[in-house]
């Protein structure tokens, strides 16, 4: 196999520099998977029947906690991605714990935000505005889930065969997931909650 | 311990807090409608460069330009997307 020493561990071959643009590519296709939630949002918005606005069901309180928990853990992956890049293999698996950690807790303010919304009136099935609401939520939350159980698989590879080109490969490629999923979050924050607020 | 926590990472985290502190002003201030979106379209789209560039290191590798190109791509069509969406279900009926 022919490894470039001059690249970072997770691009140093040809197959991990091209998982990695191959990555990308998937990541644009999810750019445009969440942007027709957010266009079905945006025009089912109003579309409220008997049931809640999202003015009456928002609160700033858990939205908060979720942005500052997601922020938060997409800096440690970060600093995960760092560590993995100096070689310290502890403080990297450190940090991705720590990420996942935090991406638990989010996905547990979430889930009280649904049992808050159900509890409140606003289910799955009351109006095209809670439909919407819960749908794109519900996707973004489902990456999320998805993405713990990734990183906990990634973790056990690293663990068990340290840091190769191929596990180096995978991590930062987790890593680029769970970024991107921050990034849905930030618009999500912006449009859903604080527009809905404003 | 400081090798582990590299400045250009730190101050990332520190404007990306800024940001969403800048567009909690929309909640906490009573705005316009107009000035509250613009204020949440530049804090939003801030936020996700400052997570592309710096975290997700998207210009460093030598498909960079592909990295590019995949990204932009998704974002036009988004754009396409939800205005298209807006203009044929909303605005094109006031």
């Amino acid at each position: 196999m022919n490894i470039n020493k001059t690249q970072p561990l997770e691009y140093s071959t040809e197959q991990g520099r091209l998982n990695i643009l191959g990555f990308w590519i998937f990541i644009g296709a999810e750019v445009m998977l969440f942007a027709t939630l957010f266009a079905s949002y945006f025009t089912l918005f109003d579309r409220t029947g008997n049931g809640p606005s999202g003015s009456e069901i928002f609160e700033i309180t858990p939205v908060l906690i979720e942005t500052l928990l997601l922020l938060t853990s997409s800096f440690t992956i970060g600093l995960g991605v760092h560590a993995m890049r100096i070689g310290n293999k502890q403080a990297m698996m450190s940090f991705f714990i720590v990420t996942l950690v935090l991406g638990a807790a989010f996905l547990g303010v979430e889930i009280y935000e649904f049992v808050h919304y159900v509890n409140v009136g606003a289910g799955l099935q009351v109006s095209a505005f809670t439909s919407i609401l819960l749908t794109t939520l519900g996707t973004h939350g489902l990456h999320v889930t998805f993405g713990l159980f990734w990183g906990i698989m990634i973790l056990m590879q690293v663990k068990k065969r340290g840091l190769t080109p191929q596990t180096a490969n995978k991590s930062f490629i987790f890593s680029l997931y769970w970024h991107f999923l921050d990034v849905v979050w930030i618009f999500i924050f912006s449009f859903v909650y604080l527009k809905g607020m404003m | 311990m400081k090798e582990l926590f590299p400045a250009k990472h730190v101050m990332g985290f520190v404007f990306s807090l800024i940001l969403t502190g800048v567009a909690l002003v929309v909640y906490f201030m009573d705005m316009s409608f107009t000035a509250g979106m613009t204020v949440l379209l530049i804090t939003a789209f801030a936020q996700a460069t400052l997570q592309v560039v710096l975290f997700m290191h998207a210009g460093e590798s030598t498909d960079k330009g592909s990295i590019y190109v995949s990204v932009i791509y998704g974002i036009v069509i988004a754009i396409f997307t939800v205005l298209g969406t807006l203009l044929a279900m909303i605005w094109g009926y006031v």
